[in-house]
């Protein structure tokens, strides 16, 4: 607590005593990160300009700033089955939520533990683990694995396990805790703590910032996620994850357009463009406005826990 | 502290084996959820990638279907594009490496001087907006934008009295048109690994630096960068690993099947998806999955052993 | 540690080879599930209330229930070769084709079961009389059937180009579209005198355009006849009287270069967009707004499309020209442009068969599958025509089986809201100068040149959108280059080895 009092000092004194270039990095990067904030912007606003515009308006003149004719129309559309969307809902949050808790502890537990000097098989485990980032078996045999071996088909659980961490990500975690002082966990040793207690009352709470971030990236990746869906959840299973829904809309016309059955079967009902716009507003929009508040209350609450145990 | 740690090292290895397991047996234990989620989902289906070795029949499952050695991997030697593959592949990921981490270790800098709060945080967010956009839309709002007949762009330098060039029918407007997008995508998401590392960072250091009157170039120079090295070094060895890879979704979706362009933008990945669309070949893609797997593991084994040189700290494992 | 692990990774993989036995007595005293994998969306119409119905009748003829398995359009191409490639006897019945479902490289590769005649006598007896012995034949491969043919529904799916016949008219073509000539006319009155629409807004992002304009081109002008079950559409028969030679159309002769010279003056009149490669819009909806005067897609498309043109452009007498008319040169839809297969994994096989026979002839359900329940969801008049209620809306109020394997005439209804008249002189018109598929016997084999065919495919799709749509400077010097290209990639030895498989099956 007292680092993090530190540091905000720190910043404020920072603050009040400006030198020239502290003035001049502070100008250049108001001017530098405001532009390309209002590049990621833009396009953005485009999309939910055209979600309300009509389908005629965005043939007839692309996508604008304003929505020349203004219409509800797509998202009507898009509500007709409530049920679905929020189903769709419940169960993209219910895994975003029980997968990043349990994935980010495992993460950090074993980020951790390779992190620690006098741990001899570390590198081993590290290769082990980051082996599998370089190859894989391909789609048949995993597909294979999943339905005939763990018999996931149709199963949730498709969805939250094999996202439940990556190597990518404990390779970042282990990269954070190496900026933790080797002296706290030195000291947790003398105090005769075992390792799991000082990784849970030491190392966790230091560990705030990289916990937010790989936090994050696990959210986002449960997400944002469709492909395994694609692959497991079948056409049995009532809902399904939101962005898989609007893989679906976005993709379909592509996948039929450029293939044989483009030329052999006649589809009717293909999604329009502004349909597919408005799916992409009420799939990504939430988790874009509530970011910042559940990062805040999710690191909180997560230094909390750990100070308590 | 370091040669301590060391010492330390050397002395449980000198017992025996099952001494050391039980010495560490905690630490093991906390290592024992990941090792086994990565031998279920990653080394279990590993032995099936003999697929790639296979005639792949449905009914005979892959370790009883015919073997035909590497008549799989031929089509791609065979093709006499390699060469064009291989450079373009390599060549955007370094650039995609190389301009990004440059482009979000600086924003990353810039966000950690300002002072204002809700500027850091808004600015964050703002700027992962993109990386929610699935390929298919940037490339609706790309065409939306450069198109000849309609579009934004073509617009505007009509109506300012210019001629717009054919952007679609050009094939060197586009490494820089792929690179500008792919940053655009990606900054974010890389910014934020990079603010964190900078946040976790001893503050004492700072503190230290302030009193001693450096100045901000100062200490970003000879704290704030140095902090980031490892970070900046493990990032590196884990995209250099996938160095044949590429991202298909971007290239297919902003390029499609538009021949115009291919000489700059065709990639391992539209190159065997445009070969094998109407003949589905599991075997083959296996194939080409594990070339560019093998290329890339030995990369990565040397750059890995070049880091360790220099210093062990730094290597990946 | 190591050793336990890879005796462990074996075992677990050994388990994967050893094949489920799908033997077993006939009886039908077990009730069984038989899954159908279908391509298409998961309608969210009447489908289930109507598959309720169906399931109460099979049960009570057969005890067997049919359930969906969709494969959606998204990603579709690798999720159903995935289903056939990782089948456990989790599905029974595929619908198939040889023409976009690769029926006969999934033959080859073990996904279907050869069905013998005595399990066809047995258990799909209707099905196996209805089909003739010449027909069946052209279902085998290496002697044993894998497919059944929807060889019994009249249908067109040969390619061509829908034009409005009122602009034909405008535009000095009396009796309209009828030549490629024809349509440069069209498409040059259109842009010359109809301000802000686009002759042919072409989304030529997707591929298919590519053999559907480049083959309708040299069928018009050629007497070539496409083979089917290439992974690339460059291999056609030289004529109907010389069918097994194979046509160099491709590597030598003017027609193609015309073919780019021609596409290459429409571009630059500006007949699509200058970036048509990249445009991804729907051109149908374009031409039911009256923004675009042509659509390139099959007959069958066009029956409908005419009727619902006419409610939204009204007047628009919306016409087809079909590829090959200058030349009459026609050729009738392979039977097998849709079938039905048993999966290989499957555990009833027997009740699978059962199932497929009742679902095509048997005219209770099959009426039920194709239009829903009669009084409810459509009526049929004293001709045999059947029409929908008033506000019918299909996607909710219908029901989608997708059932393109086994459709039946002697069961179908007539649509009442087609426009029959048009559509009969059509029909007339392709019976008169159509001859049957020449090649029906012929399943192209893979194994000795598929390497080359890939980079085939590749060559092919590199150049052949810039010919179609006229992208660039110079067409004879592009098509040299595409020629050479090919050459490059081994197509001589490709068309020698093919001459031979065709020689092996039809020199007499």
């Amino acid at each position: 607590m007292t680092e993090k009092i530190r540091a905000e000092h720190l910043m404020h004194t920072t603050h009040i005593r400006k030198d020239k270039s502290q003035i001049v990095i502070n100008v250049l990067t108001y001017i530098l990160v405001t532009i390309f904030c209002v590049m990621c912007i833009l396009p953005f606003w485009m999309i939910i300009a055209s979600s309300f515009a009509t389908e005629d308006s965005i043939r007839r003149s692309g996508f604008t700033l304003w929505p020349s004719e203004f219409t509800t129309f797509s998202y009507e559309l898009l509500f007709r089955s409530p049920d679905q969307m929020i189903g769709a809902y419940i169960v993209t949050i219910g895994l975003t939520v029980v997968g990043t808790l349990i994935g980010l502890f495992i993460i950090a537990m074993t980020g951790y533990a390779l992190q620690r000097r006098d741990f001899p098989y570390r590198n081993g485990i590290m290769f082990y683990i980051y082996f599998t980032s370089l190859f894989s078996a391909g789609l048949v045999p995993f597909y294979l694995l999943m339905v005939q071996y763990l018999n996931l088909r149709d199963s949730y659980f498709a969805i939250l396990l094999p996202l439940l961490m990556s190597s990518w990500l404990i390779v970042l975690m282990k990269n954070f805790v190496k900026a933790i002082p080797h002296e706290i966990t030195e000291s947790g040793k003398i105090d005769g703590a075992g390792d799991f207690r000082i990784f849970y009352s030491l190392i966790l709470p230091n560990l705030k910032p990289a916990l937010a971030t790989i936090g994050l990236f696990l959210a986002l990746s449960y997400w944002n996620e469709w492909y395994y869906s694609s692959l497991f959840l079948t056409t049995k299973v009532e809902y399904r994850p939101l962005q898989y829904h609007l893989y679906n809309v976005i993709n379909k016309v592509a996948s039929l357009k450029n293939s044989v059955a483009g030329s052999n079967v006649v589809i009717t009902d293909l999604p329009g463009e502004t349909l597919k716009m408005a799916t992409a507003v009420v799939a990504t929009g939430p988790i874009i406005l509530l970011y910042p508040f559940v990062q805040k209350y999710f690191v909180a609450g997560l230094t909390v826990g750990a100070v308590k145990g | 502290m370091q040669k301590a740690a060391q010492q330390k090292v050397i002395n449980y290895r000198k017992p025996s084996v099952g001494r050391t397991l039980k010495q560490n047996r905690t630490l093991i234990f906390m290592c024992i959820p990941a090792i086994l989620f990565f031998f279920v989902f990653s080394y279990l289906p590993m032995p099936g990638a003999y697929i790639a070795f296979t005639n792949f029949q449905y009914n005979k499952g892959i370790f009883a279907s015919p073997f035909v050695g590497l008549k799989n991997f031929q089509f791609l030697f065979i093709s006499g594009q390699l060469g064009l593959l291989l450079k373009n592949t390599v060549l955007y990921n370094l650039a995609f490496i190389i301009l990004g981490n440059i482009l979000q270790l600086a924003f990353a800098i810039m966000l950690n001087e300002v002072a204002c709060k809700g500027y850091k945080k808004t600015a964050q967010s703002i700027m992962f907006l993109p990386y929610f956009i699935s390929d298919v839309l940037v490339s609706l709002l790309v065409y939306n934008l450069i198109n000849y007949d309609f579009g934004f762009i073509s617009h505007l330098v009509r109506n300012l009295g210019g001629t717009m060039p054919k952007v679609y029918q050009n094939p060197g407007a586009w490494p820089f048109i792929i690179v500008l997008v792919h940053l655009w995508k990606s900054t974010g998401y890389g910014t934020v690994v990079y603010f964190a590392a900078i946040t976790g960072m001893d503050s004492s250091m700072m503190e230290a630096a302030q009193i001693d009157g450096a100045n901000a170039w100062q200490r970003i120079r000879y704290i704030t960068l140095p902090t980031l090295k490892p970070t900046v070094i493990i990032l590196f060895l884990f995209a250099i690993g996938g160095i044949l890879k590429g991202n298909f979704g971007l290239f297919y979706n902003l390029v499609g099947n538009n021949s115009m362009l291919f000489k700059t933008t065709d990639i391992i990945e539209t190159y065997v998806y445009r070969s094998m669309m109407n003949s589905f070949n599991f075997s083959q893609s296996s194939a080409v999955g594990l070339f560019q797997s093998v290329v890339g593991f030995f990369i990565v084994l040397g750059a890995n052993a070049f880091v360790k040189h220099l210093d062990p700290d730094y290597a990946l494992f | 540690m190591k050793k336990l692990i890879a005796v462990f990774l074996t075992l677990a993989m050994l388990l994967s080879i050893v094949p489920v036995l799908a033997e077993s007595a006939i009886d039908t005293s077990e009730h069984v599930k038989i899954v159908y994998l279908v391509t298409g969306d998961k309608p969210t119409n009447r489908t289930d209330e109507v598959l309720a119905k169906i399931n109460e009748l099979l049960t009570e003829k057969i005890n067997a229930e049919l359930e969906f398995r969709w494969i959606e359009w998204t990603d579709w191409q690798t999720q159903y070769n995935l289903a056939l490639a990782t089948q456990s006897g989790d599905i029974d019945l595929i619908g198939t084709a040889t023409d976009w479902l690769d029926a006969w490289p999934n033959s080859q590769k073990g996904a279907f079961l050869p069905l013998t005649e005595d399990m066809l006598k047995t258990y799909a007896p209707k099905t196996w009389e209805s089909v003739s012995e010449a027909h069946w034949n052209l279902c085998k491969y290496n002697g044993d059937i894998y497919l059944m043919p929807e060889d019994n529904y009249a249908q067109w799916t040969n390619h061509g180009f829908m034009y409005r016949g009122d602009w034909a008219k405008e535009a000095g073509l009396e009796n309209g579209v009828h030549s490629w000539e024809d349509l440069g006319v069209y498409f040059k009155y259109i842009k010359e005198n109809k301000d802000g629409v686009i002759p042919w807004d072409a989304n030529g992002n997707g591929s298919s355009y590519s053999p559907q304009m480049a083959g309708g081109w040299q069928t018009s002008h050629t007497g070539n006849i496409a083979i089917e079950g290439f992974p690339v559409a460059i291999f056609y028969g030289e004529s109907k009287d010389n069918p097994y030679t194979l046509s160099r159309y491709y590597v030598e002769g003017d027609e193609l270069v015309n073919f780019a010279k021609t596409m290459k003056e429409w571009a630059d009149a500006g007949y699509w967009r200058a970036d048509v490669l990249n445009y991804t819009g729907d051109v149908v909806a374009e031409m039911e707004e009256g923004k675009t005067g042509a659509h390139q897609h099959h007959t069958q498309t066009w029956t409908s499309e005419r009727t619902a043109m006419e409610r939204k452009q009204p007047g628009s007498d919306l016409g087809f020209f079909w590829f090959g008319e200058e030349a009459s040169n026609l050729i009738s839809l392979n039977i097998t442009h849709g079938a039905m297969a048993v999966a290989a994994q499957s555990k009833n096989p027997e009740r699978a068969l059962m199932v497929y026979d009742l679902m095509r002839n048997d005219p209770e359900i099959y009426h039920l599958m194709q239009y829903g329940f009669e009084g409810d969801m459509y009526t049929v008049d004293e001709n045999g025509l059947f029409s929908r209620p008033d506000g019918f809306e299909d996607s909710v109020d219908g029901v989608s089986f997708n059932f393109w394997w086994g459709r039946n005439d002697n069961l179908e209804y007539r649509n009442a809201q087609l426009d029959w008249d048009a559509i009969q002189k059509m029909y007339d018109a392709y019976d008169a100068v159509k001859i049957d598929y020449p090649y029906g016997q012929y399943i192209y084999d893979n194994s000795m040149v598929g390497v080359f065919m890939d980079n085939l495919s590749n060559v092919y799709n590199t150049y052949m959108p810039r010919i179609v749509f006229g992208m660039n400077d110079d067409p004879e010097a592009l098509v040299a280059e595409f020629r050479q290209a090919l050459q490059d990639a081994g197509i001589e030895m490709v068309m020698s080895e093919i001459q031979g498989q065709l020689d092996a099956v039809y020199a007499k």
